[in-house]
């Protein structure tokens, strides 16, 4: 008896030992082309940026029987797990995102070949898609940096690229977590600091960085795969001679101005354009040195992937002055508009302001708040940009402004689902009072202070791409929030209050859900393994598996 | 883009806060801490600023961001990278004499202070949630009592010698003007303060059973599928929604101030900051 306890004690070890596990092969590069399907290849699940998948074999019939099929918690415990990084020893103990309300997997995992793959700040992982059990663990020793998040991965046949709060990119071998190599991105001593999940596009890894709370310059860059080496770099503010210079009062200010572009792009294999969402300028909300329209900063620019050459831009919020970059998903959609067809880039903006272009020549074809409480703005100008109210930029006794800092919505995907025609955004309507505190005529960081003021609730709203209409919308507890669509006739998301819920994506009206430990910290995403589909989603330090009962 | 682009801070229990948009704390941003940044030695500090002053200022200006001839040194590379007066002793040495810099000779321990105070100045432009808010007393008192009794209807809910009776005294007129537009959540007090009015200013709801018993009490949570308030009694009570069952009726006390967000005049604002500071 005692020897077969140990026998199967054994057995058990060997099976669950990570060492002993190994993921189980590369990702087949004419996957990131296709809609997400079986697998879901990079962050935004396929190029696109749509949080859409074609699966249906949990669908609006059945959903009821929706249930639980794995919890994964993540180990931040650097024990066993294999480390890399140029920080101290004693940094492995940190990390996770402790610093923000403790650890959240803001990622979205990859699934390629039955491995989950993601990160968390200093942290990244393989996990098995069918169990949830750990394959590989690999810690980074961090010099420093905010540790606010991470968006996850991206992935080049058997190799991982991720960044980290101090602004590496670092290479793993997603075979076994062994790190290939780590290349510096930017001086974390400047206070940048990195959370996108990198963006494969043939042999180019993007990437990009944040922080704004110094006046530096902001850049997305190229790295060849194999190598880390960089293969091209382009700032997000032009330099003297470029066009665009004219909207900064000189040199200095486009060279101290921001536009971090730290969401991961979305790419069009036709057009060949990467379509890249730049951040807000600096300094952030005290704009007296600035004066001009601060291009490329709070826009949308398309860039040729294999150059870095800019095509169009679209700029989403002239001379910003309330911290509302442009990082949110720039969503491509192939759609009509007057019943020809077209290729579309839809973008609901933290301004509040819903946009929809012509991604072809980055033209606008509409422009629609798609929250009730806007206040900052005067008008339209005739190239389909928000004219700003100047009263409603910082004032030294208080100016009113909604949406906040925070934005009407913010980084977490949205999604748009081809079945309905319909675009899904977590929304805020909140409202601060902003007081200008820098008054200097070279303000430095910041240079102002915001109070938030309540606000006028939250909704999960469906946005009619063609029109930019509300077509329905429904309270949440949350505003910015994560979501997915499937042709299965369904809409994941969250209530806010810790409830991972089914919507019927035409009403809203909730289907299903289940109370997690914490809210969903990013989108769901859903994959298909041995003929049954999962969705899975990043809810605090834990991964949830969700799969139909036979 | 700091403290909000982690943007979901996210608390498992949402308070009824949440319901009128109120945001939760942002993190990263504490209360200014007194007698300055505690990371940074404050004799060095001033040591270094006084030496700054009378060597440095007259290029670099006295806040060290820049003037006549010389750069801004909050942004300067060189700078940011120095690790306690090391990097910018060794160019202190040599100066930049192609462009006009002269070199400096200072000890260790002097250039340590200079770089001490440097080092303070970005810390101070990197923790935004420690800026100091200027004087925002712009407004006309007269007009804003004028509001107060007029178009704000505010006179309908409060009384400059009842519940406002020494109001003034009480806040300072940042926390005076943010309890104005919303008197709970982050707008008057940047964290804590609780107590019994701020219990009152918070939603209440009424569950009542298909069989007509009926619960009152503070709303704690409400989602499309439980409702959980806590009673007069201290205790919690939660109930299962399906629809419109059972009937949930909820009662926001500051329902008017959340109606007031679409309409305020940033003047109007700033007018009865002024006029309620007057009463002491």
């Amino acid at each position: 008896m005692k020897i077969k306890k140990y026998l199967f004690a054994s057995i058990l070890a060997l099976l669950f030992a990570p060492s002993a596990l190994f993921a189980q092969g590369p990702l087949d590069p004419s996957l990131l082309l296709k809609p997400a399907t079986d697998a879901w290849p990079s962050y935004h699940g396929d190029y696109s940026g749509r949080h859409y998948s074609t699966l249906k074999q949990i669908n609006a019939s059945n959903v009821k029987g929706l249930t639980l099929a794995w919890i994964h918690r993540v180990n931040l415990n650097p024990d066993g797990a294999i480390t890399g990084g140029e920080g101290p020893e004693s940094a492995l103990t940190a990390g996770g995102g402790m610093e923000f309300g403790g650890p959240q997997i803001k990622a979205i995992p990859l699934m390629v070949n039955g491995v989950l793959y993601f990160a968390m700040p200093d942290h990244a992982y393989a996990v098995d898609a069918r169990t949830g059990r750990q394959i590989w663990h690999y810690a980074w020793k961090t010099r420093g940096g905010i540790h606010i998040g991470n968006r996850g991965m991206g992935m080049y046949g058997d190799y991982l690229y991720f960044e980290t709060p101090d602004n590496y990119v670092v290479s793993l071998d997603a075979r076994t977590g062994k790190e290939r190599w780590h290349k510096l991105i930017a001086d974390v001593k400047q206070e940048y600091f990195s959370t996108p999940a990198p963006l494969v596009i043939g042999n180019h890894v993007i990437i990009g960085m944040g922080g704004d709370s110094l006046d530096v310059p902001g850049w997305l860059e190229s790295r060849d795969p194999e190598t880390g080496e960089i293969q091209w770099k382009w700032y997000t503010t032009p330099r003297k001679g470029e066009p665009g210079f004219e909207t900064w009062p000189d040199e200095y200010s486009a060279a101290h101005g921001g536009g971090m572009p730290w969401q991961p792009p979305t790419y069009d294999p036709e057009l060949n354009l990467l379509y890249v969402p730049t951040g807000n300028p600096n300094p952030v909300l005290a704009g007296q040195s600035r004066n001009g329209d601060n291009l490329w900063t709070a826009s949308i620019v398309a860039l040729n992937p294999d150059t870095g050459k800019m095509v169009w831009w679209f700029q989403c919020s002239p001379h910003d002055t309330h911290d509302w970059d442009a990082t949110q998903v720039p969503v491509l959609i192939d759609g009509q508009i007057d019943g020809r067809p077209r290729k579309l880039l839809a973008q609901a903006n933290r301004t509040g302001f819903f946009f929809l272009l012509d991604r072809t020549n980055g033209k606008n074809i509409l422009t629609k708040p798609f929250i009730e409480s806007l206040n900052w703005y005067k008008g339209i100008d005739e190239k389909g940009q928000p004219i700003r109210d100047p009263e409603k930029d910082p004032q030294i006794a208080g100016a009113l402004v909604s949406p906040t800092t925070d934005g009407a919505t913010n980084w977490p995907a949205p999604s748009f689902n081809p079945d309905t025609g319909l675009f899904y955004v977590g929304t805020s309507q909140s409202y601060s009072l902003f007081y200008l505190t820098d008054t200097d005529p070279r303000p430095q960081g910041w240079g102002a202070a915001e109070r938030g003021v309540g606000g006028l609730g939250n909704y999960l709203r469906a946005i009619d791409y063609k029109t930019g209409k509300v077509v329905w919308k429904h309270s949440t507890l949350i505003g910015a929030q994560g979501l997915l669509s499937t042709a299965g006739g369904l809409l994941f998301g969250s209530d806010g209050a810790g409830n991972f819920v089914a919507y019927d994506p035409l009403t809203g009206k909730p289907l299903w859900h289940a109370g997690l430990t914490a809210n969903p910290s990013n989108a769901p995403q859903t994959y298909m393994l041995d003929g049954r589909q999962y969705v899975v989603v990043g809810a605090g330090d834990s991964l949830f598996a969700f799969m139909l009962q036979r | 883009m700091k403290g909000t682009k982690g943007i979901v801070i996210v608390a498992f229990t949402v308070w009824a806060t949440a319901l009128v948009g109120a945001k939760l704390p942002a993190a990263g941003n504490p209360p200014a801490p007194q007698g300055g940044d505690k990371r940074f030695d404050q004799a060095a500090v001033e040591r270094g600023q006084k030496m700054f002053v009378a060597q440095c200022g007259f290029c670099h200006g006295s806040k060290a961001t820049g003037g006549q001839s010389g750069p801004d040194l909050i942004r300067s590379v060189l700078v940011m990278g120095d690790e306690d007066g090391k990097q910018l002793g060794e160019f202190l040495k040599v100066g930049r004499p192609d462009k006009g810099m002269p070199k400096f000779d200072l000890s260790q321990e002097q250039a340590r202070d200079i770089a001490t105070f440097l080092h303070q100045r970005i810390a101070a432009v990197i923790e935004r949630g420690d800026y100091k808010i200027l004087n925002i007393l712009v407004g006309d008192a007269k007009a804003g009592e004028a509001f107060f009794n007029g178009a704000g209807k505010c006179n309908t809910c409060h009384s400059p010698t009842g519940d406002l009776q020494g109001i003034g005294a009480k806040y300072d007129p940042v926390d005076l003007q943010g309890r104005i537009v919303m008197p709970r959540g982050r707008g008057g007090r940047r964290r804590g303060a609780a107590g019994a009015q701020a219990l009152r200013s918070l939603p209440t709801v009424t569950v009542t059973l298909p069989s007509g018993q009926s619960f009152t009490g503070l709303l704690l949570r409400v989602t499309d599928f439980d409702v959980m308030l806590r009673d007069d009694s201290g205790t919690l009570r939660s109930f299962t929604r399906d629809g419109e069952t059972p009937k949930v009726e909820v009662k926001d006390p500051l329902q008017a101030h959340v109606d007031m967000l679409s309409k305020w005049k940033d003047s109007d604002i700033h007018n009865m900051t002024a006029y309620l500071v007057t009463l002491k």
